[in-house]
């Protein structure tokens, strides 16, 4: 076999585990997102349907896709068919360039634990996340409706804030490790991680990532009590559910891309690589379901002051003074 | 405004805009949560176990009677009127000694909502609402009850009241003899 | 006019206008008992308290008492008229024996609704309460006198309004009591109107007992079809049964007031006979099926025969919109054979009327506000009940009545009676309108000389006449009289009482058509194949019931459209039914040329006591309500023409084809209708009327009468009438009694053309000689006893001589 075809054979291989280990960690993690607040508001949440609940998300993969799929008369139906699949699929691109272990030997050969270990990838990172709008906008306006569509414009101009503050307060990531690639990045991180480094951009990352990915108190696309449901109200069965799946992924994607950035990625102690990569990556997920167990939703006029007013202005002096701050200690 | 501010500056202090309040109030619910997330929820497990609900509960309606066992619904339609999911319905009648009854009477349970409105209506205390709550069904039609489904034999919360001992009709005693009546006038009297 | 301050707000009131309703018109509406528009003020209650503050009365007074006069200024607001009204209906409360639920008042008791809105609403007297007994007033009226708050609205219902003499208010002190002298029906024909009249639950309905309360029934706004005044009517249905029909308010018809017979006549649409299933050929169908079935029929028939040989008949008792349709069915197919009432007279006296009538009729309210009336051939009490109460009204003011009628006319008040045959009623006619006087007899001459003399002293006469008697050219003999009264400053109003609700209607349509003699000829002679009758039944006005039997059984197809249980129903080849009354919409035209509107109050279909069996309503779901195939007879007659019509479609094309009906289609129901324009083109005189002499020893003349409750169509399918139906009996003059030795009460046998039947024997003192009277009654063997029909000559024989 050529190396060629190896590479090509590795790769699908890859690609084959994360989409397996991504659905299934997307599916647990919505049981995990209910029993976790069940517990923070005295509740216990599903635990009915196998041990523990284990068995729930089964269980509504089930009900989804036996639900009637139903599509509004004047929905633009192509459109409509194709953004729940956009948002999914944008948020599983992104995982192309995560890198969660060092490469490890195989038969003598050295396997990259990275699908594809781009020299831009943060840049690919920037821009898939601002493509993963496309699946809100037009699932919004594709829906014909009132509330999908408010959701969708709210949706966007959300996005477009935060995305800002997000790539400033990775300014000062890769002007400290570098380089561009996230490896490289991950490498750079040892032995103190970035969030030590530089907690400034640390948090701001983590507030413009849980904007980004729509969560309380940051959900206003699809604030339930004046939009019913915002850009998905329409939506019903498995698109619905693509929708919802692709939210759960994106939420571990940035949880990856947090633990890529700022936790020193695979980097740790005794444990072997990958647990570590896992472990940061639930830590960060578990952190956005207490946020959302405990901090009610913004008014969308105070979302956007916050994104305009406060994150950006703090993330420019960020990147001017870590700038400096690397100039002077190059000196 | 300048009030608003004032009793702003008197229930948070001289600065309303204090960053440090801010602060505190963004994280310390965050220690809330976290702290609730390891207390012992307050949930019953329904089908293990049970809770006694109290005795006014609101679950399944009964029809009662009077203390001498004749059914106390009077079938004034009071109750059909005040359910606000109309899922009372019954025809009125009268029997041989004068007593109005319903000689049907329905509840459709799988509409009622349980909201208690028919037994407050209820001027004879005939209709009232029982704790007893385990009462569902896949047909809509077995939870349709009839007069003899939800008769019951006693007065359920209250066995003393009998409404044709108060109403001055004659039906339960003799015209005028009841406890607050005089009999009934002489008519042809010109006595003063 | 008056301008008064009532609450800071001025009103401009016509004078004579009580306080009361000066306050009602600024929209206050204060607590009243006593006080009703139709029966005064007495100031009984003593709950329309006001505070007068200026003007000529000052203090606290009954508003209901004192007549509104410049410069008043009053409040109802204040707090003295509030706590006095307070304290009186506490005090009218007192006694009440805290029965509501039980109580079929209950819902719509202005009692329950005025002690709210007086402000008493915590019980304080706890001492003992007086009670009273009931008494048993008949099969129509409830007593339950506990509930009595002595507001005296009953007595002067019955007693002032009604006439009604058997029943009044008794006792002195505490005591007073409002009933009977002892138990026993009510007996005046307008009992049922004060259950309407007393705001509390000492009278109710007994054919409604316990049945629905008014939140539940669903009533609107209709007219009375039982006769053909138009008296406005608010029936009540629930679980698909008409339940009661209380009284509805128009002043130009009946005012507040209804007769028995309306109020409980209802049930016709109840009847357990009601066929309500489409049928062809004596099996049922479904209505695809029957209407194909029809217009197939139909075709054939005009294909082969041409199209006379399909013939209509239309009814008095159907809305005018489907006697449009029949007739436009009619036009379409080429036929010109309709007619729209079987009854000779009755059809003639109708065209005369409205052809005729015009400007000149009297309204009821005409007849309340005259000044002198003369009735001749007209029966009120039977043949149109309000309009004895509305001639009533005229008299309590002291206007003079003369009745000029062989029959024994019973009336709720005084009246000068002219008995004389019915063949002498053209020559009195005659003589009124200034013919011979001399041709009647000397006392009748005398007479008849002072009530000509009345007649042209009264400044606002009315004329009033029958069609039973009198006939078309009677009738028109009566109108031209009034004519010749009349002058340009002195009009002199008639009133013709006709025979259906919509008789009006169904003249100005028929025009110079045929008359139904003309059809059944055609019939017998063959011609004829097909009869379409919509809401009628020919034998129910047929002169002869063996002729017209006979006409029937040789046509091709009967179809027939009704919702009665008629013969013609019942033997019709093709039958579909139609909606009652009460379950339809559409328009009557009342005897003065009165457009009125009926809308339906309830949806046709099997009552769930029925369905039910007595029991609980079956406990089964169907897709369509049991026995809710009744369509309107003006949908069906629409669909079978191809054409999707809407009432407004039909009322407006009514309005183009007969402008005469312009503003049909503006009417509103509940209103006070709308006179229809006068008639251009009169049709035809009528054709004299002959009135045979008797001859021959021993026979006697008959003449068949209108029974209040035992004569008409609908009226004979109520059920609850049935108490008000009197055993069958023959009238005879005492006279003719003494010649025959027959004696009041007797049983005896009454033959004539008809076959011979047992009947009681009334002996009526003053009924001319030669003169057996009859009331039909529908049920019994004298159902065949047409009235109007001319004389029937008959022989009456004690039981002894009739089997020797
Ligand atoms: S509980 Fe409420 S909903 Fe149920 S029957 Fe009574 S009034 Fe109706
Ligand atoms: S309110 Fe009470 S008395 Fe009246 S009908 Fe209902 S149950 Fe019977
Ligand atoms: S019976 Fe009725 S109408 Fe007559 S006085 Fe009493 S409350 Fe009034
Ligand atoms: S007078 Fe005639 S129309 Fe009027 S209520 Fe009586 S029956 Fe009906
Ligand atoms: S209404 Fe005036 S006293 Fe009764």
């Amino acid at each position: 076999m050529s190396d060629f075809a190896i590479d090509i054979l590795l790769i699908l291989v890859k690609l084959g585990l994360i989409f397996a280990v991504l659905l299934t960690g997307a599916a647990y993690l919505v049981l995990a997102e209910r029993r976790v607040l069940g517990r923070i508001q005295r509740r216990y949440g599903p635990n009915r349907v196998g041990p523990f609940g284990m068995m729930q998300p089964l269980a509504d993969a089930v009900k989804l896709l036996t639900k009637e799929d139903f599509i509004p008369a004047q929905a633009d139906k192509p459109i409509f068919f194709v953004a729940p699949g956009l948002a999914a699929v944008t948020a599983l691109l992104a995982f192309a360039v995560v890198p969660f272990s060092p490469p490890i030997t195989l038969f003598g050969r050295e396997v990259p634990m990275v699908v594809c270990d781009l020299n831009i990838g943060v840049l690919y990172f920037l821009g898939l996340s601002s493509l993963a709008v496309y699946g809100i906008a037009l699932g919004g306006w594709a829906s014909n409706s009132k509330y999908a569509l408010l959701g969708g414009i709210r949706g966007l101009a959300q996005l477009i804030s935060y995305e800002l503050a997000m790539g400033l307060s990775l300014v000062p990531v890769v002007l400290m490790a570098g380089s561009f690639s996230l490896t490289d990045i991950v490498l750079a991180q040892n032995p103190v991680p970035f969030a030590l480094l530089n907690p400034v951009a640390f948090l701001v990352f983590l507030i413009s990532t849980a904007a980004e990915s729509k969560r309380i108190p940051f959900d206003i696309p699809e604030a339930e009590n004046e939009l019913v449901a915002g850009f998905h109200t329409e939506y019903s069965g498995m698109r619905f559910g693509l929708f919802f799946v692709g939210e759960y992924i994106n939420m571990m994607i940035l949880g990856s891309m947090i633990t890529v950035f700022f936790l020193g990625g695979w980097i740790g102690p005794v444990l072997p690589p990958i647990v570590w990569f896992f472990a940061k990556v639930m830590a960060v997920a578990f952190v956005f379901i207490w946020m959302r167990g405990t901090l009610p939703r913004l008014r969308y006029d105070q979302l956007m002051h916050f994104g305009w007013k406060f994150l950006i202005p703090v993330s420019l002096i960020n990147v001017i003074v870590t700038g400096a701050l690397l100039l002077w200690l190059k000196g | 405004m300048a009030e608003g501010i004032d009793v702003y500056k008197r229930r948070y202090g001289q600065n309303p805009k204090s960053l440090w309040r801010d602060l505190k109030g963004t994280v310390e619910p965050f220690y809330v949560t976290l702290r609730n997330m390891f207390k012992k929820p307050v949930t019953y497990q329904y089908p293990e176990e049970k809770r006694t609900p109290y005795p006014r509960y609101r679950a399944r309606i009964v029809l009662t009677r009077d203390p001498e066992g004749g059914e106390r619904c009077v079938a004034c339609y009071l109750c059909s009127a005040a359910c606000p999911v109309d899922c009372i319905s019954m025809q009125s009648s009268e029997d041989e000694n004068g007593r109005r009854y319903a000689a049907w009477f329905r509840i459709n349970f799988s509409r009622c909502i349980y909201c208690g409105l028919c037994a407050e209506a209820c001027p004879t205390l005939a209709i009232q609402m029982t704790p007893f709550y385990e009462f569902s069904g896949r047909d809509p039609l077995k939870m349709v009850y009839e007069k003899e489904d939800l008769l019951i034999a006693d007065g359920g919360k209250d066995n003393e009241y009998n409404f044709y001992k108060h109403a001055g009709i004659g039906v339960a005693n003799p015209r005028g003899g009841n406890e607050d009546e005089y009999g009934p006038v002489d008519v042809r009297s010109n006595l003063p | 006019m008056p301008i008064l301050t009532i609450d800071n707000q001025q009103i401009e009131v016509l004078k004579g206008t009580n306080v009361l309703e000066a306050a009602k018109g600024l929209g206050i509406v204060i607590p009243h008992f006593c006080y009703h528009e139709a029966l005064g003020a007495v100031g009984a209650c003593r709950l329309c308290a006001m505070n007068f503050v200026e003007g000529p009365v000052k203090g606290i007074q009954m508003a209901c008492m004192i007549e509104a006069k410049d410069e008043m200024v009053i409040t109802t607001t204040d707090q003295a008229s509030q706590e006095m009204r307070a304290r009186v209906i506490e005090w009218l409360m007192m006694y009440h024996p805290h029965d509501c639920p039980v109580c079929d008042e209950g819902g719509e008791c202005q009692l329950q609704d005025m002690t709210i809105a007086g402000g008493h609403d915590i019980r304080r007297y706890g001492g003992k309460k007086r009670t009273y007994s009931n008494q048993d007033l008949g099969p129509f009226i409830c007593h339950e006198m506990n509930r009595c708050i002595q507001c005296y609205r009953c007595v002067r219902t019955y007693q002032d309004y009604c006439g009604g003499t058997d029943f009044g208010v008794l006792g002195t002190n505490q005591r007073v009591y409002f009933g009977r002298f002892r138990d026993g029906r009510l007996e005046s024909p307008f009992s049922g109107n004060i259950v309407d009249a007393c705001p509390t639950g000492v009278f109710t309905d007994r054919t409604f007992r316990y049945r629905t309360r008014y939140w539940d029934i669903e009533e609107a706004p209709s007219v009375c079809p039982h006769c053909s005044l138009g008296c406005a009517v608010i029936p009540g249905g629930r679980f698909r049964e008409l339940q009661r029909v209380r009284g509805g308010v128009n002043k130009q018809t009946n005012g507040f007031f209804i007769c028995d017979r309306a109020r409980f006549g209802g049930g016709y649409g109840n009847h357990p006979e009601r066929p309500r299933v489409p049928r062809v050929d004596g099996a049922q169908t479904t209505w695809p099926e029957a209407l194909r079935a029809l217009r197939k029929r139909i075709t054939d028939l005009v294909a082969r025969h041409g199209p006379g040989a399909v013939a209509f008949l239309g009814s008095p008792r159907a809305s005018l919109e489907a006697n449009y349709l029949l007739d436009s069915w009619a036009a379409s197919l080429g036929s010109r054979r309709i007619a729209f009432d079987s009854h000779w007279q009755h059809d003639r006296s109708a065209r005369v009327a409205a052809g005729k009538l015009g400007p000149r009729a009297a309204s009821l309210e005409d007849i309340r506000c005259s000044d002198f009336i003369l009735m001749i051939g007209v029966d009120p009490l039977n043949e149109a009940p309000m309009l004895a109460l509305a001639v009533r009204q005229a008299v309590r003011r002291g206007v003079r009545l003369a009745v000029i009628d062989p029959r024994p006319v019973t009336l709720p008040c005084a009246a000068a009676h002219l008995p004389l045959a019915p063949e002498a009623l053209p020559d009195v006619l005659e003589a009124l309108a200034g013919g011979d006087i001399r041709r009647l007899g000397r006392r009748e001459a005398v007479l008849l000389e002072g009530i000509l003399e009345q007649l042209r002293a009264a400044e606002r006469p009315v004329l009033i006449g029958g069609p039973d008697l009198l006939g078309a050219a009677g009738i028109e003999r009566l109108l031209d009289t009034a004519r010749l009264l009349a002058s340009e400053h002195r009009p002199c109003k008639v009133m013709t009482v006709l025979a259906g609700p919509n008789s009006f209607g169904c003249g100005v349509l028929a025009r110079q058509g045929p008359d139904f003699e003309a059809i059944l000829n055609g019939m017998l002679a063959g011609e004829i194949k097909a009869l379409v009758c919509l809401e009628s039944d020919p034998m129910t006005g047929s002169s002869d019931p063996a002729r017209t039997g006979m006409a029937l059984g040789k046509l091709e197809l009967l179809a027939a459209l009704d919702y009665l249980p008629t013969a013609a129903a019942h033997h019709a080849h093709l039958f579909l039914p139609t909606t009652a009354v009460p379950e339809s919409a559409g328009v009557y035209v009342n005897n003065e040329g009165r457009m009125l509107l009926f809308s339906s109050a309830m949806d046709p279909g099997t009552p769930i006591s029925v369905s039910g069996g007595g029991d609980h309503p079956p406990r089964t779901f169907l897709p369509a309500t049991p026995g809710s195939e009744p369509r309107p007879a003006w949908a069906t007659l629409g669909h079978l023409q191809g054409r999707r019509l809407s009432l407004r479609d039909i009322r407006q094309a009514i309005e183009m084809e007969h402008p005469n009906f312009a503003g049909l289609s503006s009417l509103t129901t509940g209103g006070e209708g709308k006179r229809i324009a006068d008639i251009s083109p009169p049709p035809e005189t009528a054709p004299e009327i002959p009135f045979p002499h008797s001859e021959g020893e021993g026979t006697l003349r008959l003449y068949a009468m209108e029974d209040f409750a035992g004569s008409g169509e609908l009226a004979g399918y109520a059920s609850a009438l049935a108490p008000l139906r009197p055993t069958p009996f023959v009238m005879l003059g005492a006279l003719d009694a003494k010649q025959r030795s027959l004696s009041d009460g007797q049983q005896v046998r009454l033959r004539s053309e008809l076959g011979g039947v047992g009947v009681a024997l009334r002996v009526v003192p003053d009924l001319p000689a030669g003169i057996a009277l009859v009331p039909r009654l529908r049920g019994t063997a004298l159902e065949s006893y047409v009235p109007g029909r001319g004389h029937y000559d008959c022989q009456i024989l004690s039981e002894d001589e009739e089997k020797t």
